[in-house]
């Protein structure tokens, strides 16, 4: 029963939470471990925040357990829960300064008055608070707040720091000055942080491991690199970034390779071996957009690669890249994305005859429908 | 449109501080004139003189009355206000019908009668009332006590119950205020119940605190019809002097001069709450 395997910190055994007869989280299995920064990404109601709740003991599952090193912490209140939070609206105490809000875990705890002193200063340099320690929350910028927030979060030293979508309120500039901050600070201290966020490109940014949820569920855990190349569901593949899905239906599954029959014809693609994928199944072909490349007739098609006619229906310039809508002149009900480099595209037209479009198989992936 | 806004506004300002001019500065400041005034016989002599203060501030009877009042209204406020927090950190805690119900049983005794009210707590700390019918028959006294009535514990008895929503609104007010994020956040930090009661609940609370104290002891201060009902003889007030001046004694500048007497104490006493209920960071909102 305790087999306590030490890089584990925190897991979660199928743990769900239902108000009423609202089930909002199913049978939750995730394990976080020791050091790492884990992103639970998900839609608002995807349950997200509940499992960031529940962790923490703001509410209690309904079902399932939570283990601390081991050891079922259900029943432990939040006070003693060896975490600390930083919330969405950050929920400073504003009659109180900087350096009172951060000081606050340790008084409460009874450190001694010294010690609370020169832990809290230590936290206010690293997060280049120190300046500002005497002045209280109305007085602070929301980037300055959002430092205040994290510095009382981590100067308690806890076992893991959950973010509840911490940086939402924030504008896109600042919001990206504080991803690399906050990955920084996760490096400097070495604690574990769960972060929650409906932000993609922010999961990746900030992400070792992203665990990605809808309905109440799971879909995927992986490294960022592995959820976008190898994508585990349509929904993630359709999450993650743009994708090009084409529907069709497997013929053969060989080799870590599927044959399938689309609407554009027989196409081969890369899958994975363990996913179960059988002949018959419905499936999904998807391709990225910049795996794409668009051929003039007398372009060559690489070797291992697939070549489609197409016509290009739409051009979208957009700096260094440019998009391009396209159809297959197999199926014209189709439409099609790429994605490349502007001065690469700046020879294709609209409607031009004689296009072909080119991948190479290696970068296309099977995921179930 | 805009020429209209343009004018309007300070139109509208114009009748609100003439409103309020005309029903409030200028009575009080035909009060004022007044205390300086002097009566002899029947008429009122208009040649100014500082006597009324002087024999305000002299007669030893006047000043004993005056702090005594200061006293009684202080302890009205304070114990009020003490009773109120509890209720209303309990009202605040509630959700739903029990809440809407609590929040109206509190505040239904504001549409009772004033006196009404009094008459009923006559009859239950009289002689014969509930509270000695109680008390002698659970034997904790043996002949029916007139502790309760005719006196100034009567006054501060039926004042504090009379003026508890008074005490427990604006209480409940400022904390519905508080975000409850606030009290996850403490928890989260480690703190207990007591503490984030005592850390965060109780100083962002401060400005219904201050509210608090200062309606019930303004209310109590000016309030000269409840010592006259239940105050007797041995209950006598501030607020009864000066309401005997305007009547039996037909002294009108020495009871003026009285009123601002009040007025003054009013003021430090707003003053002192404006001080109380200012939360460190312009937390108040």
């Amino acid at each position: 029963m305790s087999s306590k395997v030490p890089s584990k910190l925190l897991e979660l055994r199928s743990v769900g939470k239902s108000y009423g007869t609202a089930q909002v989280l199913k049978d939750v299995d995730l394990k976080i471990e020791d050091g790492e920064f884990l992103v639970i990404l998900g839609p608002s109601g995807s349950g997200k925040t509940t499992i960031l709740r529940l962790i923490g003991g703001f509410i209690a599952p309904s079902q399932g357990e939570i283990l601390l090193d081991g050891a079922i912490i259900n029943d432990l209140p939040i006070n003693r829960r060896p975490f600390n939070t930083v919330f969405q609206d950050y929920a400073l105490f504003p009659h109180m300064t900087v350096r009172g809000n951060v000081a606050y875990g340790l008084s409460v705890r009874g450190v001694p008055k010294a010690e609370i002193v020169a832990r809290s200063d230590k936290v206010l340099a690293l997060v280049s608070l120190g300046p500002l320690a005497d002045r209280y929350p109305a007085q602070l910028s929301g980037g300055q707040r959002q430092r205040v927030a994290l510095a009382r979060a981590i100067v308690c030293e806890p076992r893991l720091v959950l973010l509840d979508e911490p940086l939402a309120a924030l504008d896109v500039n600042l919001r990206r000055q504080m991803q690399v901050f906050l990955k920084e600070i996760q490096r400097e201290i070495r604690t574990t942080f769960l972060f929650i966020t409906h932000d993609q490109e922010e999961a990746i940014t900030l992400a070792d491991r992203i665990c990605v949820m809808d309905h109440g569920k799971i879909m995927q855990i992986g490294a960022p690199r592995d959820l976008y190349d190898r994508p585990g569901s349509a929904h993630v593949a359709r999450f993650f970034g743009d994708n090009n899905l084409i529907e069709g239906r497997i013929l053969s599954v060989a080799g870590g390779r599927a044959t399938l029959d689309t609407p554009l014809g027989t196409l081969v693609a890369c899958c994975d071996p363990s996913s179960g994928l059988a002949d018959g199944d419905s499936a999904f072909l998807a391709i990225r957009p910049e795996k794409i490349r668009i051929l003039a007739r007398e372009d060559p098609c690489p070797d291992d690669a697939a070549a489609l006619g197409v016509t290009i229906t739409r051009k979208e310039f957009a700096g260094p890249l440019t998009h391009l809508s396209f159809v297959p002149d197999a199926a014209p009900s189709i439409l099609l994305s790429a994605k490349r480099l502007s001065d690469e595209m700046a020879l294709l037209s609209l409607g031009e005859p004689g296009l072909r479009a080119c991948w190479g198989i290696s970068d296309t992936w099977v995921v179930r429908a | 449109m805009t020429r209209l806004t343009k004018f309007a506004r300070p139109a509208t300002s114009l009748v609100i501080y003439a409103v309020l001019a005309a029903l409030i500065v200028v009575p009080f400041l035909s009060f004022l004139a007044m205390s300086f005034f002097s009566v002899e016989g029947v008429t009122i002599n208009r040649t100014p003189t500082m006597g009324n203060f002087i024999r305000a501030f002299t007669d030893p009877v006047m000043m004993s009355v005056f702090w005594r009042t200061i006293l009684l209204c202080g302890a009205i406020a304070f114990v009020t206000t003490l009773i109120a927090y509890p209720v209303a950190v309990f009202i605040n805690g509630l959700q739903g019908v029990a809440r809407y119900v609590l929040l109206t049983a509190t505040t239904a005794p504001l549409i009772l009668s004033y006196v009404m009210k009094i008459y009923a707590f006559r009859s239950i700390l009289g002689g014969n009332g509930l509270l000695n019918r109680m008390l002698l028959a659970t034997g904790i006294i043996d002949t029916p006590s007139s502790f309760f009535v005719f006196n100034l514990n009567a006054v501060f008895l039926v004042l504090a119950v009379l003026l508890a929503p008074f005490a427990i609104l604006p209480i409940l007010l400022s904390l519905e205020k508080i975000p409850a994020a606030l009290s996850e956040a403490a928890a989260d930090l480690s703190a207990s119940r007591w503490t984030i009661f005592r850390t965060v609940t109780v100083p962002l609370s401060r400005p219904g605190i201050a509210t608090a104290l200062s309606f019930t002891f303004i209310m109590s201060i000016g309030d000269f019809v409840t010592p006259q009902m239940v105050g007797g003889p041995n209950g006598f007030t501030f607020g009864r002097i000066i309401y005997s001046q305007f009547g039996l004694a037909f002294n009108w500048p020495f009871g003026a001069a009285l009123g601002v007497l009040m007025a003054a104490v009013i003021v430090v006493v707003l003053a002192l709450a404006m001080r109380l209920g200012r939360v460190p960071g312009g937390a108040s909102r």
